[in-house]
């Protein structure tokens, strides 16, 4: 033993023993585990009872474990009920299961505890794997969409970008309101890294989110964990719901999983601009020629000024596209075959739309995993290559996975993971407001005369600017916008991640019904990202990098303990200690007023000295102990109670440490009504928790801030938010009713939870009136209640050996309000947003409300003025929108014939309002059709009024009459911004979506036979492939800008990508 | 089996041992706890001046309201919209957080940086450096009373009253005299001040001396139209000494490197925009005068030799018209917080109005109006032929004019001011864009955020005043 405690001294020496050794004292049981039909249930879990081990069958239902005499196997598949089977003497087990429908039987909860479905007295909703690897997308989180009640999803559709996971509604008025992800017990720092700048579009680039890191090949199985006291034993980190992922284990004899597959991707034309063809670049007519619309010069030389595009204009209200000879952006390029040339002003033959790419990913992985008697591991590789719908767009993935475990005797365990990430970016797309986000160019900003293929000629010519947008015919320089290839060729970002977490895990297990696990995890990441904007360009040439280094590390001891008091009595028991510490560093530099050298990206490459970089340093501490105990009766009644103490070191010293107590209660009345045929199962949930939270880091000390010194003198200044000494623990209190239902057999169930959830005594930085020197002070403020309904339906219409048909439905409505402020406070604006918007918590009403001018209304109509345009409020205080759903949903019908598999998933949003940046200002500048066309007289709208052009805008006078009042479209304006006011571009984001879609052939196990494989599955899959329906027009209702707590606003928002793709599951 | 245990236990004595100074983690590492305090005096001076010199639309959209300059494209805030960007949120903030607090915080360090007991050459330091800071308090203030009229004073810059009440704005402006009063007392010019860290007059007293007797003056005229406490506020202050010369001149001179660029060079070279182009309405001023500072100005437009600017909030071709002059893209342009010429000018008024101040109104103006030339790099010769001229030359008759048009060009690139003097003179007569949003604004309505966050003074504040419009006149700006 001595021998082997050594090799313990450190982690690399434990992965070999684990790996390489075979060593044992205790029995060896084989075994295989079949349906009611008799054929093999694959993968099915086998757990030895009051212990956490356990291994996995094989694609044919065999395993092997080794057990003790007085074992008791669990064993667990979804779709079947569990079975507790005593081992016995014998050496050889047989197991029929029998088939339980849709619901799920064994559940993952807190801290990796398995239990029965009978000992679950709260909200815990299981996936497989499978749903969420099998469309072959590199990041899992945004297949979870649709599948779980509760949880709202919302992705942004740039490459990599965030997705926003919140569970039953966001809870912390500015906090963190992201579920946390918890890997095999490692919880998974899930940053999104951004600028503030970046969630309020204000431009910058989306990361994303740092839990996309995780292989989806290697989960076995997802466990979302909804309510408080579910998740009360995580402490403050799990008060936004938990994402419990638990991934493959080894099992006995070689197993080879190998998945091939590639997607391609187009942009869903649905969502993107329309481009109307009939009026090229200008903001009206008040330029050079006779009208207007031109420049006028002589550009020729011989003595008669020519027309030439007012190419300074970001904007389509210009001259008629009507063939007339013009000189236009390239005729002013040397190189151009256009030089020196007028020619036709016409429509161009690739409007925007030409700029997307077909976007390709391609995914490998191979997965082996293995076991003997006394140990098993698991090695997993996965490699994907995303190219995206942008030029110059890629993000490679490297996952390695590497799991194991070992007997070191019958009461002895080690086992560890270590996972390996590493990503490189590769021109992330801009987001928001900015010139690296051509978006907000197409969308808003640009001339409808403008070929962007010639673009793109003119770029792959010279390899400079060549922009459509020059200052002047004279100044050939940019004015607002680059030639877009050369944004993406030239100003693009490159990042990388590497990141290694994992656990060591040592169990003992003196007593059959007692388990002490001792474990460390660790998830550690380092980050470079380094953004370029190339000489030549609109915006200062720089070079910036980022430095980021995250480091979060449990140290765990938990004693669990489960026995049967008596016949009749479970008791199970757990007490624990937790160690978090947190660290996050941060160094960010740039250069300083230009780039000396072209192309050379490096800080001393700089014009002017450089400013000192920005720097972070956070550590944070949490201490916590924790105790729960459950009672189980006649496996019928369940009473689980939880506490949990969590001292802080972001809280001040003697009001750092905080208690918190979780009560459940589950009845399976069902247990009771076994005399009703039609009554499968029935289950009463009802519990109560609290959580309590720690302060943001650095709130109670307030400091100073260096600022860079004016020559030689220093500049110091006072932080825009106080600190404050004396803050208090924030706490959740929530309780939830659940019912859960099955019926005829399993053949249709429903489970449906109603939730009351209040977070209040908030820490966070109230807005306070700048009169006082500050922006903000840290105070306990607020409070957030959230209640809703979730609900999921499952029904089995039809089930036979050869054909089955699963239908799985999950809808859930959350209800949110901010019931209190801070005395005398009535709205906390969260983020101003270009366009006059604001997103605020406001006072008695759901949490983010959308705040702008809005038109002036005679009884409930539009008023317009005596001008014939739009009176709006002067203020941009008024309500004009909410950014939460009415109700989301997703239903997924899954059809299965023999070896053929096909399943689709509709994922509905219903309610919510956006607003549009894109239409705020593209409606203006006169790109969208709806700026052009006839009037109401028949006549081209753009016509003067004098020759029968011009609108009316449709409202009623202040008399209360129909407006009749024609104003000019001649000029940019009447649609857009300037005479609309905010309100206008509010649109309601509802969507039905057909998501995903998954046909699978197996290849009939019988031509394997003496062959290496054990199986082939060929898959067709797609995802995003038709928006059913949606309320706004040229736009993706569900993109966003980031994920975060700023949602409801598009700037610059990208089309969503369809993708369709196929992929070969191996197994050897 | 005792080593077992152990094992399993291992964590949980590692737990134990790092168990120690929970609370002293939470210190932010990067960031001092303390700081000289001289610093946050440069710091406000910097902010005060960068807002003051910006041209951006979302800060300062005063050259647009006067008509010295006119966006071609963009043209919201020509036409006085001040509600998209919530343009008065950002000065408002500017100047509360990043100017007064500031200032603030310099004297609650400063007492902490004394050395007991104190030596008497560091005590006239301190006093002076306290007088100091009392002087730009007060010049910042001025700033924020005389744009939006009632505001937090009496208990603004205190985090523990997060709803401050709004002072009426005479009661205000009176006592900002008195504190510059008790500030003026107490610089003793026998001793130093901040050094270096000034950025105005890099700690001469006796300049400071004259910057506050200055912007006394200058305080005591804003007010001449009301009340009679003008008079002896203005002669009490030129009796104490004032600007004589363009030397005296209060000014912050710039760096060439970002971040301490003068503010236009950001907005108009850095950002590579080509959003401004000189008002019609100054550049036929200009021309019709044939001012010697017309060059300076302004660029020729595109005939390549003659001048025009663009309709005030119109659209505009930018290549047709002239642009602000070479001058206003010299990332080194020193900023001017208060000049000889507008002391000038003021004197010249205090004449007019009988106030007893040396010399005449004319001689008064007509140095006014040759330190405004000669700053600009004009000869006095050039500012002699120009003075000659009918539409130049003082006019006692209707001195408002006289006054209200010169100093409208004097105060070229310093919209701020100019749009104070414009309200209270009347003069040049501007008239609005016709798709103005409202009338030419004579004060800016509060911030947004107050009447979230401060809604019972906020609602006081706005009756107080009459309502809360840009159309509302400020007590000392009489129709």
């Amino acid at each position: 033993m001595t021998f082997h405690m050594r090799k313990l001294s450190s982690l690399f020496a434990m992965l070999m023993l684990l790996s390489a050794f075979a060593y044992g004292q205790t029995r060896t049981i084989t075994g295989q585990v079949k349906d009611g039909r008799g054929n093999p249930v694959p993968f099915a879990n086998i757990l030895v009872k009051g212990t956490t081990t356990g291994v996995s069958a094989d694609v044919n239902g065999n395993f092997s474990i080794d057990v003790s005499n007085d074992a008791v196997l669990v064993i667990s598949s979804t779709s079947f009920a569990t079975r507790e089977v005593p081992v016995g003497t014998s050496s050889t087990l047989s197991v029929t299961l029998t088939e339980e429908g849709g619901l799920q039987e064994v559940v993952v909860t807190a801290l990796g505890v398995t239990r029965t479905r009978n000992q679950v007295p709260y909200a815990a909703q299981k996936i497989t794997g499978e749903e969420v690897s099998q469309t072959r997308t590199s990041n899992f989180i945004q297949n979870l969409s649709g599948k779980v009640s509760g949880l709202e999803l919302r992705q942004s559709n740039t490459l990599g970008g965030s997705t926003n996971v919140v569970i039953r509604g966001v809870k912390s008025i500015t906090g963190n309101n992201q579920a946390l992800f918890v890997v095999d017990g490692i919880p998974l720092d899930n940053t999104n890294a951004k600028s503030a700048n970046q969630a309020t579009g204000r431009g910058g680039y989306d990361y994303g989110s740092a839990a996309a890191d995780i292989n989806p090949d290697d989960i076995e199985s997802i466990t979302v964990l909804k309510g408080a006291a579910s998740t009360a034993l995580y402490g403050s980190q799990g008060g936004n719901g938990v994402i419990l992922i638990t991934t493959k284990k080894g099992a006995r004899g070689l197993g080879i999983t190998v998945n091939t597959g590639v997607t391609v991707g187009r942009y869903d034309k649905s969502t993107f601009a329309e481009f109307q063809r009939e009026y090229g670049g200008g903001y009206g007519g008040y330029y050079e020629d006779p009208t207007g619309f031109f420049l006028y010069r002589d550009i020729d030389g011989d003595g008669v000024k020519d027309l030439v595009t007012p190419t300074s204009e970001d904007a389509s209200y210009g001259g008629r596209l009507d063939g007339r000879p013009v000189y236009q952006w390239d005729s002013f390029d040397p190189l151009s075959p256009n030089f020196g040339k007028a020619y036709p002003y016409s429509a161009p033959a690739n409007d925007p739309g030409e700029f997307f790419q077909t976007a390709v990913s391609s995914n490998q992985s191979i997965l082996v995993s293995g076991g003997t008697e006394t140990g098993s591991f698991k090695v997993g590789y996965t490699r994907n290559d995303d190219k995206g719908i942008l030029p110059n767009s890629k993000i490679a993935k490297n996952l390695l996975n590497f799991g194991g475990s070992y007997n070191i005797t019958s009461k002895l365990v080690a086992s560890a993971t270590v996972n390996y990430s590493n990503i490189n970016g590769t021109g992330r797309y801009g987001t928001g407001y900015d010139d690296k986000n051509l978006m907000t160019n197409f969308r808003q900003w640009w001339q409808t005369n403008v070929d962007v293929k010639a673009q793109e000629a003119a770029y792959e010519r010279e390899k400079r600017n060549v922009t459509w947008n020059w200052v002047d015919p004279s100044d050939l320089t940019p004015i607002y916008w680059d030639n877009p290839y050369f944004t993406r060729y030239e100003n693009y970002e490159t990042d990388t991640r590497n990141r290694v977490f994992g656990n060591v895990n040592l169990t003992y297990s003196p007593l059959d019904w007692l388990n002490i696990t001792g474990s460390v995890a660790h998830d550690g990441y380092d980050e470079l990202q380094e953004e370029r904007q190339a000489k030549g360009s609109v915006t200062t040439p720089s070079y910036t990098r980022i430095n980021r280094n995250v480091m979060g590390t449990n140290y765990n001891l938990v004693a669990t303990m489960d026995r049967d008091l008596s016949e009749d009595i479970n008791f199970k028991a757990l007490l624990g200690t937790n160690v978090r510490k947190e660290r996050r560093q941060f160094i960010s530099a740039t250069t300083n007023g230009g780039l000396v050298a072209d192309r050379i990206y490096a800080l001393s490459n700089s014009i002017n000295p450089i400013n000192a970089p920005l720097e972070a340093d956070e550590r944070r501490e949490v201490w916590g102990n924790f105790a729960g105990a459950t009672f189980t009766w006649l496996d019928m009644l369940t009473l689980d109670a939880t506490i949990r103490n969590d001292q802080s070191s972001t809280l001040p010293e003697g009001d750092n440490s905080y208690w918190y107590p979780s009560v459940s209660l589950g009845y399976t009345f069902s247990k009771n009504l076994s005399t009703l045929d039609w009554l499968s199962y029935g289950k009463l949930r009802v519990n109560y928790a609290q959580v309590g939270n720690d302060a943001p880091v650095y709130s109670l000390t307030d400091v100073y801030t260096a600022v860079t010194p004016f020559g030689a003198s220093s500049i110091g200044s006072v932080q825009g938010t106080r600190a404050n000494t004396a803050l208090r623990p924030e706490r959740t209190k929530s309780y939830e009713f659940g019912l859960e239902m099955a019926f005829l057999k399993n053949r249709l169930g429903f489970d449906v939870t109603y939730y009351n959830a209040t977070t209040f005594d908030q820490i966070f930085p109230v807005e306070i009136s700048r009169s006082t020197g500050y922006n903000a002070q840290f105070l306990n403020a607020g409070n957030l209640r959230n209640k809703g309904v979730e609900l999921s339906l499952f029904a089995v219409p039809v089930q036979t050996r050869d054909f089955s048909w699963n239908i799985n439905l999950n809808w859930s409505k959350n209800n949110n309000t901010v019931e209190e402020l801070y005395p005398g406070i009535d709205v906390i604006t969260l983020g101003t947003f270009q366009g006059g918007i604001s997103i605020n918590a406001a006072l008695d009403q759901p949490y983010g409300t959308i705040r702008g001018n809005d038109f002036v209304y005679t009884e409930g109509k539009r008023t317009v003025g005596s001008n014939g345009r739009y009176l709006m409020t002067s203020e941009s205080n008024y309500d004009i929108g909410n950014m939460n759903p009415d109700w989301i949903g997703g239903i997924t019908n899954s059809l299965r014939y023999k070896d053929f598999s096909l399943s689709w998933l509709i994922d509905v949003r219903k309610g919510g309002d956006l607003f549009s940046l894109d239409l705020y200002y593209g409606l203006a500048t006169g790109i969208y059709p709806e700026t052009a066309g006839l009037n109401d007289l028949g006549n081209p709208s753009r016509n003067t009024i004098a020759n029968g052009g011009g609108i009316i805008m449709p409202g009623v006078l202040a008399d209360g009459k129909p407006n009749d009042i024609r104003v000019s479209n001649t000029n940019y304006g009447s649609y857009g911004y300037s005479y609309n006011p905010a309100a206008a571009f509010i649109y309601d984001a509802s969507y039905v979506k057909l998501r995903e879609a998954v046909l699978t052939y197996s290849l009939p196990q019988s031509i394997f036979d003496g062959s290496v494989f054990k199986g082939i599955d060929i898959s067709l899959v797609g995802r995003n492939l038709w928006i059913i329906d949606k309320n706004i027009p040229y736009a993706d209702p569900e993109e966003n800008i980031s994920s975060g707590n700023l949602q409801g606003y598009q700037g610059g928002a990208y089309p969503t990508t369809r993708t369709m793709g196929i992929n070969a599951k191996i197994r050897f | 089996m005792k080593k077992l245990i152990t094992i399993v236990l291992l964590p949980l004595l590692f737990m134990a041992a790092c168990k120690k100074d929970l609370t002293s983690i939470n210190v932010d590492p990067k960031s001092p706890l303390t700081y000289p305090s001289a610093a946050f005096f440069t710091g406000a001076q910097k902010n005060m001046m960068d807002l003051l010199q910006s041209t951006n639309v979302n800060v300062n959209i005063f050259r647009l309201i006067v008509q010295h300059w006119t966006p071609t494209t963009y043209t919201d805030e020509a036409r006085f919209d001040l509600g998209t960007r919530q343009v008065p949120r950002q000065m408002w903030n500017a100047i509360y957080r990043d100017v007064i607090r500031d200032l603030r915080e310099a004297k609650v360090l400063m007492a902490d940086e004394l050395l007991s007991p104190v030596p008497a050459e560091d005590a006239v330091i301190r006093q002076n450096q306290t007088a100091i800071l009392e002087i730009m308090e007060v010049y910042a203030w001025f700033y924020l009373v005389t744009t939006f009229g009632d505001i937090p004073y009496s208990e603004a810059m205190d985090v523990e009253n997060t709803q401050p009440v709004y002072d009426d704005q005479q009661t205000i402006y009176m006592d900002l005299l008195s504190r510059l009063d008790a500030a003026i007392n107490n610089l003793d010019v026998s001793g130093d001040s901040f050094g270096a860290s000034d950025l105005i007059y890099n700690g001469d007293v006796e300049a400071w001396m004259k910057f506050a007797n200055s912007l006394k003056l200058k305080m005591g005229m804003t007010i001449a139209d009301v009340g009679s406490q003008a008079q002896s506020i203005v002669e009490s202050a030129v009796a104490a000494g004032v600007f004589t010369s363009n030397a005296d001149n209060a000014e912050l001179q710039y760096l060439g490197a970002p971040p301490n660029t003068n503010p236009l060079w950001v907005d108009l070279v850095q950002s590579g925009r080509k959003d401004f182009v000189a008002a019609r309405t100054v550049v036929e001023k200009l021309v019709t005068l044939d001012d010697p500072r017309l060059e300076v100005f302004v660029t020729p437009d595109s005939s390549g030799t003659g001048h025009s600017g663009g309709i005030p909030g119109e659209s505009n071709n930018y290549a047709a018209y002239s642009k602000p002059g070479d001058a206003f893209i010299d990332p080194t342009l020193p900023g001017i917080f208060l000049s000889y010429d507008e002391v000038e000018f003021y004197l010249a008024e205090a004449v007019e109005r009988g106030y007893n101040v040396a010399g005449t109104a004319s001689q008064h103006y007509n140095n006014a109006v040759t330190a405004s030339i000669m700053y600009w790099g004009g000869t006095a010769a050039e500012a002699t032929a120009y003075l000659s001229q009918p539409g130049v030359a003082y006019n006692s008759s209707n001195w408002k004019q006289s006054i209200g048009e010169q100093k409208w060009l004097a105060l070229y690139n310093r919209g701020w001011d100019a749009w104070i003097e414009w309200r209270r003179l009347d003069y040049p007569a501007l008239v609005k864009p016709p798709t103005a949003f409202s009338d030419i604004p004579l004060r800016f309505t509060y911030p947004v955020p107050e009447q979230n966050l401060n809604r019972a003074n906020y609602d006081a504040a706005s009756s107080a005043i009459g309502t809360d419009q840009v159309t509302t006149r400020l007590f000392w700006d009489v129709s």
